[in-house]
């Protein structure tokens, strides 16, 4: 029965768009100043009836009804009620609701919020962005329907993975769906823009907050995973630039540098195209990371399973979005001519649009040149870590430079000599950093680069913060606040790197082992039952030789009985100054450990600093929500 | 003479080429990197100039009561039937790695007798339960 | 729109990576070893070793009651301590496939006549790449499938006397 009513509220969310289309195309015509009450309906309407279908799904999945083949597939009846309801959306067919809701209601948000704007715009936004729902409703109907039913009904389903049972990993979808399909509301208002002549400042002024709120739940989103992968993937890493990874990345370069470009178009009513382009890129990257995950045409530690035709599916509605964009895109540009100054902000903020595009370029390489290599030539490599870390790090340097310099020059021209400013700021960074080379220890080249680079940013905020204390102008705080987070994560993550301890070695139980810095005793191990697995847990009690304070850590190897899996469960202890980390694993056929110990400097600084970013985003969209 | 806007073309021109440039030198300098060569024991005990101090990787069985565990680090022979060589790894060891079964391990040729593991690549099957945890699991029941 | 050499080299190349991720699509058939059992084997279709022309399809598992298709190599040496359990079942009721994975044909050949030959088919894979959609990536690894073309088993590493019993327990 929820398999009918599901699918029933889909079919009524398309007919319902079809209308919306039609209705808008009318309403184009019309001489009124204003929209046609009926469209407002027909968007609500719309709104209600999907997230009425997706309230049925997560219904199904809370009763365990195993008539759903969704639900056969990714739940199970002991598995607790809040990972049930997560197992909504951690699948394929779930997720793609999900998308299409977010799809539906930015629509319907961005019709209402934006009443003050051209009536011409708004309906054509409507229209395209109407277009890309009918193009996911048709892919979720024809190909991934998760209201498709089975008979008999299944007594016990198959989904109890229970890697995927972590609330990190059960928030971490939804926060980065609405960062990816946000994207596609301004990706409509570009069409829109492009076709009805609504462009520039109030163009940018339309689109703001909605760039923002997808750039804030971006971010937030690749942190939570980042936080997830260290804490339950044993290795103690947080980004391995792996193929799901980068695909959440893309997009998030681009959204950066259109938040940034956005600034400019807005004050200096300049870079009318060029925001377009980044505006209609950032939709297009998130479908076609989607693309590249789900297709299975790359190999990845977390792809969905598999199925061709999905792949297929995906490519042609990225070729028609790409296609449509690029066309018009073509009829309707108008050559703009830059008169930038050197010494303006403009030119600071397209240098960090410049750094972005380089990023984003270069991940996207990483990312398909195994594809292109291997369909061309049969070659099969893979790109790893050592590729992006020796392109993109570097540039890490003149980029944190740029970015703390920038922000002192004024719009249009600055008529200050920053120089001596510059000069002293440089020698003091150069100081600092070598006060902390002497008291932690000397480092590669490269990260003494990175640190005075990052000090010298830090120097340069110092300065804005007195500044913003004094004359209180808050519309610098979001800039601040992100700017710093920034500088603090490259910092954190440089000295987490550079002085990261790493022991592997085997213990019998009873046995010590001693390390330059920690003595570390296998004291005993323990077994506990829990609902759904049993675990063995480790005792060892660890001892800082220098300062002799003990700690003990309880790293665990779990056994699932449904299915029968093995898992390991690091033991992390994190404090301000460091992480303890100890992973316990079983040496085949033998009485002996293997134990995989690491002292990791200011992790938990780097988890605060990237969610210093986020929060300086959110300051900005709330600042904003005040002023108006 | 060159306008301000022709200078500018050229420099945005150029900083495109140069990035292109460095991309594709990183992309073949990783795809030299990544190209890691296997051997066998009797490969690496004939060939003339098997590299030392290179990552590589050897395959074939563990040698029947050749693993030996310490604190340190696993030590086993592995052998193609014909050669044999010693190799000592520390580190997670793959629930499928024993005696008289395959495995490859990738790292560096110390010399023609000793290989120094950075990885073992035998398979991990998630349905595949140890028997020493088995073990601990069931005398814990009692 | 003006037609111009920078739009037709955009259009391009979008219209060539578009036809890379097709193709990329096509090649993409994977298996992942972790499900296997279970599930069912499609796309099966192996070119004969010996003969170019000579072709083994779904059709062929269809019509026996189990198949088992074990994946070696002439230069693989664990693949020589199972030859035997290979050569004992051959005599049951059991159809062998083998699939000769990154050999050399002359190879491969002189590894049966020393050894003995117990593959009823043996399916050509010079570069790993049928193995791989299997979701192999180790040799030796043996699958048995039923004639509905579901995995039933899978063994990783060389069969020994234990998983040998196991299989004859299967096909009695």
């Amino acid at each position: 029965m929820l398999s009918n009513i599901g699918i029933g509220l889909v079919v009524l969310v398309l007919i319902l768009s079809f209308l919306t289309i039609y209705a808008a195309s009318l309403d184009l015509k019309t001489s009124s100043q204003s929209i046609q009450r009926g469209i407002y309906k027909l968007s609500l309407y719309q709104t209600t009836f999907t997230i009425l279908s997706f309230f049925t799904l997560i219904i199904a999945f809370i009763n365990s009804d195993f008539s759903l083949i969704n639900v056969y597939e990714n739940s199970h009846t002991s598995k607790p009620l809040f990972y049930k309801i997560a197992g909504t959306w951690g699948n394929h067919e779930g997720s793609l609701l999900l998308w299409i809701n977010i799809l539906v209601i930015f629509s319907y948000l961005f019709l209402v919020f934006n009443h003050k704007h051209n009536k011409k715009f708004r309906l054509y936004t409507l229209i395209f962005q109407n277009i890309l729902i009918l193009g996911f409703l048709f892919f979720l109907l024809l190909n991934s329907n998760p209201f498709n039913s089975i008979y008999p009904i299944p007594r016990e389903g198959l989904g109890l993975n229970p890697i995927l049972q972590d609330p990190a990993l059960a928030i971490h979808p939804p926060l980065l769906y609405v960062g990816f399909v946000g994207c596609s509301i301004y990706f409509s208002a570009a069409m829109a823009s492009m076709v009805s002549g609504y462009g520039g400042k109030l163009f940018a002024q339309s689109i703001k907050a909605w760039v923002q709120i997808s750039w804030c739940f971006q971010t937030l989103g690749i942190i939570v995973g980042s936080i997830w992968a260290y804490y339950e993937l044993g290795w103690g890493g947080f980004w391995f630039w792996d193929p799901v990874e980068n695909a959440s990345l893309l997009p998030w370069f681009a959204i950066t540098a259109l938040m940034h470009s956005l600034i400019v178009l807005e004050k200096r009513n300049t870079l009318h195209a060029w925001v377009i382009i980044l505006c209609l890129l950032t939709f297009i990257l998130s479908v076609t990371g989607t693309f590249l995950v789900r297709s299975g045409i790359l190999n990845s530690v977390h792809t969905f399973a598999s199925d061709p035709s999905r792949g297929i599916y995906i490519l042609l509605f990225l070729l028609f979005m790409v296609f449509s964009a690029l066309i018009i895109f073509f009829s309707t540009y108008q050559k703009e001519v830059y008169k930038f100054n050197l010494k303006s902000r403009e030119t600071f903020i397209l240098a960090n649009n410049w750094f972005m595009i380089f990023f984003l370029i270069t991940v996207l390489i990483g990312m398909l040149y195994p594809i292109f290599l291997d369909v061309l030539t049969d070659i099969k490599i893979s790109v790893g870590p050592p590729f992006f870390n020796i392109v993109i790090i570097p540039l890490v340097v003149p980029f944190l430079f740029l970015m703390a310099i920038g922000p002192n020059f004024s719009w249009i021209k600055s008529r200050n000599n920053n120089a001596y400013k510059i000069l002293f700021l440089i020698l003091g960074a150069v100081g600092i950093n070598l006060l902390i080379s002497n008291f932690f220890g000397k480092y590669s080249l490269l990260s003494n680069l990175i640190f005075i680079a990052a000090i010298f940013l830090f120097l340069h905020l110092f300065l804005d913060i007195k500044k913003f204390i004094n004359k209180k102008n808050r519309f610098e705080l979001p800039r601040i606040i992100s700017h710093l987070g920034f500088g603090l994560l490259v910092f954190f993550i440089g000295i987490n790197h550079q002085f990261s301890l790493e022991e592997d070695f085997n213990l019998k139980v009873g046995e010590i082992k001693k390390t330059n810095s920690y003595e570390i005793n296998f004291e005993d191990i323990k077994i506990t039952k829990s609902k759904n697995y049993k675990a063995i847990i480790g005792n060892f009690k660890l001892t800082n030789l220098k300062n002799n304070v003990v700690q003990y850590l309880g790293p665990e190897i779990r056994i699932y009985s449904n299915p029968e899996t093995l898992t390991y469960e690091a033991a992390i202890k994190t404090k301000i100054t460091s992480d303890l980390y100890l992973t316990m694993s079983n040496v085949s056929r033998s009485d002996y450990y293997n134990i995989k110990f690491q002292n990791k400097p200011f992790m938990i600084w780097i988890w605060i600093s990237a969610l210093m970013i986020t929060l300086g985003g959110f300051t900005r969209l709330i600042l904003k929500k005040n002023e108006n | 003479m060159l306008t301000k806007k022709v200078k500018n073309r050229i420099s945005f021109l150029f900083f495109i080429f140069l990035s292109s440039i460095i991309a594709v030198f990183f992309v073949l300098k990783s795809l030299n990197k990544n190209i890691v060569y296997f051997s066998s024991p009797t490969e690496i005990k004939q060939r003339e100039d098997i590299p030392f101090k290179k990552a590589m990787r050897v395959g074939g069985m563990v040698k029947k009561g050749s693993i030996v565990i310490n604190q340190k680090n696993i030590q086993f022979v592995v052998t193609d039937f014909k050669n044999e060589i010693l190799i000592s790894y520390s580190g997670t060891v793959p629930n499928l790695f024993a005696e008289e079964k395959g495995v490859v391990a990738e790292g560096k040729l110390r010399d023609k007798n000793f290989f120094i593991a950075e990885r073992i690549l035998a398979k991990h099957d998630e349905n595949y339960m140890p028997p020493e945890i088995k073990e601990i699991i069931e005398n814990n029941a009692k | 729109m003006k037609i111009s050499i920078s739009k037709i080299i955009i259009f391009s190349f979008i219209i060539f990576s578009f036809l890379i991720f097709w193709q990329g699509l096509k090649k993409n058939n994977d298996y992942d070893t972790k499900n296997l059992i279970g599930n069912k084997i499609s796309n099966f279709q192996l070119i004969d070793l010996n003969n170019e022309k000579k072709l083994i399809t779904e059709e062929d598992l269809r019509k026996n009651e189990y198949t088992l298709i074990n994946f070696f190599a002439s230069w693989c040496s664990p693949c020589r301590t199972e030859h035997e359990y290979l050569l004992k079942l051959s005599n049951k009721k059991i159809r062998i496939i083998g699939i000769n994975f990154k050999d050399k044909k002359s190879n491969a050949i002189s590894f049966l006549e020393e050894l003995g030959n117990p593959y009823d088919f043996i399916g050509k894979d010079k570069n790993g790449k049928i193995s791989v959609l299997f979701g192999i990536y180790g040799i030796p690894e043996t699958l048995i499938v039923d004639s509905s073309l579901i995995v039933i088993k899978k063994y990783i590493g060389p069969i020994d006397q234990n998983q040998y019993d196991e299989i004859l327990k299967l096909i009695q």
